[in-house]
């Protein structure tokens, strides 16, 4: 297995920066040959250029990172040629519009509900700014647009990205623990007890997750290779509806408001996992950190005293994390090891006051989904893990309760319970609205070049 | 088990394929059984077509029909969900049976179908007949994995 060559691969692909802060510009190619020699500047090394972050390891953290992501209509805004614009894969090509029924993106989270623009036709570079702190983001911000003018592209929106006190994410969930392992890629923070991910899974040119299967590469191959795609998602959250849902728990259901959390998810909202400690947040010993991803829902060789969740008396098989991850679990294909995805991003928007719930303040999360295949990873998950309930025994007709298309259908989460009936919840909303999205290629250093020579 | 309301019965989880290929010649005919046969006949344990099938599961039933004189083979099967969605965990499982079945047969797409994915995808879509829609199923809201998870209860 050849090494990754790191030093020309995208940094946050292959590593979260742990940075707090993000601004994600939306940008518009309105002159393509300076909108190419921008790019190439951001990999020329010249100085004064924030350049774009690569994978390579770090002898110091810098200040801020800078990375870089182009829609289909981007490719075509800077003049990449027909015959290759046609070789990139047909989701892609179409766009998040034009996939958005696929994905749940309608009702209450359609395109037309959109805002900055996103769901129009001059979304071309996304540039992602990612900082040590709100200073240094300003900071570059403005050295940034100062020099817009100049640069072939114009700034039609902007999202911000914060984290919250206590690294929480706005449903008030402990979250990121569980990132996939990739093949010759960098150690991740929390080890992942699952077999490591092909390098394929996650970077164009490289055998994938799929038997004897590399996925085309974008030509030419300068272009394609050591790429990979991202699907951006600014998902607004109603925590005023999460926070009555989970208050009503007692008087509904007889079980507390917590452990309801902790039954939707997967995870208590602290982070631990219902397997490894179903009756409390709080397990004696405690689970440390490192441990948080260690756990599956049958025994396994690397699990060999895993409980035996088969019936989610555990984890319940509709919780949010075991559709994402079924782990071991049976799964309608077998598959459950090969839809695996890269997550990053940070909430926005204020904390939630439960004491102030109608601020009429927009909070909830920017997410960056990462895998070499829009169609077979983020579109598949969302298609069929999250919004149907067909390909695991016990949830037919059911979505995912936090991130689901819940409004205007009859929706149910069912908890299954040891030698009891379960309990059946109903009639929740929709908690998780689209606001925005776009599918970006993001482009290896030597893609960047090439793009720069077009 | 509620009763249903009349006219409320679910559109069925399952679908059907009639896949029907075009053997090449006689010869290739004659090969083409004997394959089968060989793969039909392995002891329990050893059918690669059942392992593989065991794997998947999203097939409830499947079988290999001769018609018209030998000269097509159909493979009908019934399975849940989208087979567009599922199709790269279906060819994991089963690519190699299908490698050496397409060998014999008229305008088969590009082989191993492992590496010529989308082309695979494409040749059965084009020589599927599925069937008069609307699907009969005396359980539409039963799959594979539900079922058998029903029956590991019962054991």
């Amino acid at each position: 297995m050849s090494a990754l060559d790191l030093g020309d691969i995208q940094g946050f692909i292959m590593r979260s920066y742990m940075m707090p802060t993000l601004r994600v510009f939306v940008l518009r190619v309105v002159e393509p040959g300076r909108a190419r020699a921008t790019l190439g500047a951001m990999v020329g090394e010249k100085p004064g250029v924030p350049q774009v972050t690569t994978a390579a390891q770090w002898s110091e953290k810098p200040e801020y990172c800078v990375n870089i992501a182009i829609t289909h209509g981007g490719l075509e805004a800077l003049q990449v040629p027909q015959a290759s614009l046609q070789t990139f894969p047909p989701e892609f090509v179409e766009g998040v519009v034009a996939r958005a029924d696929r994905v749940g993106d309608s009702g209450p989270s359609a395109p037309s509900t959109w805002k900055g623009g996103l769901a129009g036709p001059g979304v071309h570079i996304l540039l992602l700014l990612f900082a040590q702190d709100a200073a240094a983001r300003e900071r570059e911000t403005a050295r940034w647009r100062s020099r817009l003018g100049e640069s072939g592209l114009v700034e039609q929106f902007c999202q911000d990205g914060d984290a919250l006190p206590g690294n929480l994410a706005h449903f008030g969930y402990r979250d990121g623990f569980s990132q996939p392992t990739i093949e010759g890629g960098l150690p991740g923070l929390i080890p992942d007890p699952l077999p490591a991910a092909p390098a394929g899974s996650f970077l164009l040119g490289h055998p994938s997750q799929f038997q004897d299967f590399t996925y085309p590469v974008p030509q030419p191959d300068d272009l394609g290779r050591n790429g990979t795609f991202m699907a951006l998602r600014i998902l607004e959250q109603d925590c005023a509806a999460f926070e009555r849902f989970l208050a009503e728990a007692p008087d509904r259901y007889g079980i507390s408001g917590e452990l309801l959390a902790a039954k939707i998810c997967g995870r208590w909202r602290n982070g631990v996992p219902l397997s490894l400690s179903p009756d409390t947040d709080a397990p004696d010993p405690p689970i440390a950190d490192e441990q948080m991803g260690s756990f599956d829902y049958v025994p396994t060789p690397a699990n060999p005293d895993a409980f035996d969740d088969r019936k989610g008396t555990r984890c319940p098989i509709g919780s949010h994390i075991r559709r994402m991850n079924p782990r071991h679990a049976s799964v309608a294909g077998g598959g459950g090891l090969k839809r695996r995805i890269i997550r990053r991003g940070l909430p926005y928007g204020p904390p939630f006051d439960v004491s102030h719930p109608e601020d009429g303040l927009e909070r909830g999360l920017v997410g960056l989904f990462i895998g070499v295949s829009l169609k077979d990873q983020f579109e598949f998950l969302m298609k069929d893990w999250v919004n149907k309930g067909d390909f695991a025994p016990g949830i037919s007709g059911t979505r995912d309760v936090i991130i689901g298309v819940n409004a205007d259908v009859d929706n149910r989460f069912v908890i299954p319970r040891a030698g009891e009936p379960p309990i059946v919840v109903t009639g929740f909303p929709q908690f998780v609205k689209t606001r925005g999205a776009a599918y970006g290629f993001l482009p290896s250093i030597t893609a960047i070049r090439h793009l720069a020579a077009v | 088990m509620t009763q249903e309301a009349p006219g409320t019965r679910p559109k069925a989880v399952q679908s059907p394929l009639t896949l029907i290929m075009r053997i090449k010649s006689p010869e290739a005919g004659t090969q083409l059984e004997a394959l089968l046969h060989r793969l039909q006949s392995a002891p329990p344990g050893k059918n690669p077509i059942w392992n593989a099938l065991d794997t998947l599961m999203t097939v409830h039933f499947a079988r290999f029909v001769f018609l018209e004189n030998n000269t097509r083979l159909a493979v009908i099967t019934t399975y849940d969900g989208s087979f567009d969605d599922y199709i790269n965990d279906f060819i994991d499982a089963i690519g190699d049976v299908f490698n050496a079945i397409l060998q014999f047969m008229d305008d088969a797409p590009p082989l191993p179908v492992q590496q010529n994915r989308q082309a695979f995808l494409d040749y059965v879509r084009a020589n599927d007949l599925r069937g008069l829609e609307p699907f009969y199923s005396a359980y539409p809201t039963s799959t594979v994995v539900t079922i058998m998870d029903a029956l590991k209860d019962q054991a």
